[in-house]
């Protein structure tokens, strides 16, 4: 699933579009919006280091982010030299001078994104009225929104993807919603195809059955540590290659499945140990 | 793991520098290798290396190349989980974090929290620490313990650098640790009975299941002559010993294949120890490597180290002292124990 962070409507207009998401109507902090299918969840923040970081939190933690298989995505716009389309390999935070850096795992150039397409970034407090230096992108939420999303998530799985609107030294009453809609739209593709491509990652699969883990638990009468000792059995049988639903069943046929106290139920783990070594 | 549909950015892809290290000579000559590689200046290397929730499974299929000096110290006392070899003065060094080999029960990957690369440039620091310490009694070092320098060699040329300084240095013995099949190293630095090589020794079938990238086993056989040809003094690590189902067969042939490849009367000596890793390095790797039959093994708890069962333990010890025993002398088998 996706979870993307998007300053205005201007911005995410494009994306909300093409993805068909639909606004959750239920009372909201946050303008936020669905695709139909739950792969997609977008947020509108306003504008701002400190309304990203909570907007960025709100989104997290609302709906469920999955370190292990979701992805945080942080779309929009920026001040910069040359127009495009960036992946953001660094984050200065202006004020208060930390550094942050995604972790640059993912192979994007099949998506119009090669390593000569990153570049470092610089959020700012407020908009700038020139480029400090030309070989920088200037923005006002990544930083926010990196830190606040480090608590949940993987660097690798927070990707930042900013199209330049102006080069920072136009008057700002000319950096029009419309402007950063038509600049949003012209990177869309690239934007879509990202999204397309982390969506082909495919999921951890689910290591051990949860639902005969416990049931063996309870058969057992064990206590928290003899389950610690008994998860850890089905760790290694699945690991393994060995079969744990055979081994059970074979001990349910002998009669020593469900246990009669706590210490038959240790002395059952015992076997089921031998068994798998 | 890497997915079928996603695949991930060359190694080294992106090289991280410290601004204080960009003119160091060694920076200088590392990035004239990596045209293609993005070079991002950083202040401090632990911004990147100790990034919280960063995979080291997934970094180990596309690793960063971190450039940094080092400020604090490189030479630590050796910890009582690795043998001492009978050395009073046991120390390791770490001028380099991490390697390119990706072994399934590698410490490193509970030790860090990133499986990128470190490479500290300022070697000679280093180097004078360790004088420091050898003005007051000899030194055994092992300069290969949180990397595989040889597998780095063209990165860094720090095996030659760490040859030449123990040749200076009557008092420094130096143990450089590897899985690396290469020989040119042998041609390319001075014979030294005091810098000792020390290849892992594992069954083929560890090998292939646990130890991706690294030699095969004829392979570091093969460089083990090869080493001991050119005057050096060789190592045979089996060490960890791993357990497989059929651990004594494997174990048995590969120490038939060792008798058949190397003249095991050259050895300088052997080392023998089962897995063992401390219980929370373990948290680390099964959270990472959920799906591995090594990591997910029911180990014990002996005091904060986590061990096969003690029976299992002392027979997989036990068979690989009496198959060896028989080519080697005893005072040259170390057993690992602590």
């Amino acid at each position: 699933m996706f979870y993307i962070v998007c300053a205005l409507a201007a911005e995410a207009r494009p994306l909300i579009s093409a993805l068909s998401l639909r606004k959750d109507d239920h009372a909201c902090p946050y303008d936020t919006y669905f695709s139909e299918d739950s792969t997609c969840v977008l947020v509108l923040s306003g504008m701002g280091n400190v309304a990203a970081s909570s907007a960025a939190s709100y989104l997290l933690t609302r709906f469920g982010f999955r370190p292990d298989r979701d992805f945080l995505l942080n779309f929009g716009s920026c001040a910069g030299s040359i127009p495009g389309l960036y992946l953001i390999h660094k984050i200065t935070d202006e004020v208060t001078g930390r550094v942050f850096y995604p972790d640059m795992l993912y192979d994007l150039s099949s998506c119009g994104l090669p390593l000569s397409s990153e570049k470092a970034l610089v959020t700012v407090p407020k908009v700038i009225s020139s480029l400090p230096d030309p070989d920088l992108l200037y923005e006002m939420e990544a930083s926010g929104i990196f830190q606040a999303a480090s608590r949940f998530c993987p660097p690798h799985r927070m990707i930042f993807l900013k199209y330049v609107s102006d080069s920072g030294e136009e008057d700002p009453k000319n950096i029009t919603s419309a402007l950063l809609t038509e600049r949003a739209m012209e990177q869309l593709p690239h934007v879509l195809s990202v999204l397309e491509y982390l969506g082909k990652e495919e999921c951890p699969e689910e290591l051990i059955d949860e639902d005969l883990y416990i049931s063996t638990c309870l058969g057992l009468r064990l206590s928290e540590t003899m389950r610690h000792e008994l998860r850890q059995l089905f760790f290694y049988a699945k690991a393994s290659g060995q079969d744990i639903e055979s081994i059970l069943s074979g001990l349910a046929s002998e009669e020593k499945i469900p246990a009669r106290s706590k210490k038959e139920g240790k002395e059952v783990i015992n076997v089921i140990r031998d068994r798998l070594l | 793991m890497s997915s079928a549909t996603v695949s991930y950015n060359f190694p080294f892809s992106h090289i991280y520098v410290e601004k204080k290290v960009l003119g160091h000579p060694r920076t200088k000559a590392i990035l004239s290798r990596f045209s293609k590689s993005r070079v991002i200046k950083i202040d401090h290397y632990k911004d990147v290396f100790n990034r919280p929730r960063q995979s080291f499974r997934l970094q180990k299929d596309s690793p960063s190349l971190i450039l940094a000096g080092n400020t604090g110290a490189s030479v630590f006392h050796g910890s009582p989980v690795c043998q001492d070899f009978g050395y009073e003065n046991f120390y390791y060094t770490s001028s380099c974090r991490n390697c390119i080999f990706d072994c399934e029960y590698c410490f490193l990957r509970g030790m860090y929290g990133s499986a990128d690369v470190v490479v500290f440039v300022n070697l000679e620091d280093a180097f004078s620490e360790v004088e420091d310490l050898l003005s007051k009694h000899p030194v055994y070092l092992c300069v290969s313990f949180d990397t595989d320098l040889i597998a780095l060699e063209n990165l860094t040329g720090y095996v030659s650098a760490w040859a030449e300084f123990t040749k200076g240095h009557p008092d420094l013995t130096i143990e450089i640790r590897t899985k690396s099949f290469r020989k040119d190293i042998f041609q390319k630095i001075p014979s030294c009975d005091r810098v000792i090589f020390a290849y892992t020794i594992s069954p083929k079938e560890v090998i292939g299941r646990f130890e991706k990238r690294t030699a095969t086993l004829a392979e570091r056989l093969s460089a083990a002559s090869c080493a001991m040809e050119k005057g050096f003094p060789v190592r045979l690590c089996f060490d960890p010993v791993i357990y497989l189902p059929d651990w004594k067969k494997a174990y048995t042939e590969l120490i038939e294949e060792v008798k058949g490849s190397i003249d095991l009367s050259r050895i300088k000596d052997v080392s023998i120890g089962t897995f063992r890793i401390s219980s929370e390095y373990m948290k680390k790797l099964r959270k990472d490597l959920p799906g591995s039959s090594l990591c997910q093994f029911p180990f014990e708890n002996h005091n904060g180290v986590m061990e096969y069962p003690d029976n299992l333990r002392n027979d997989m010890e036990c068979t690989l002292v009496t198959l060896l025993q028989s080519s080697i002398s005893q005072e040259k088998i170390f057993l690992a124990t602590f």
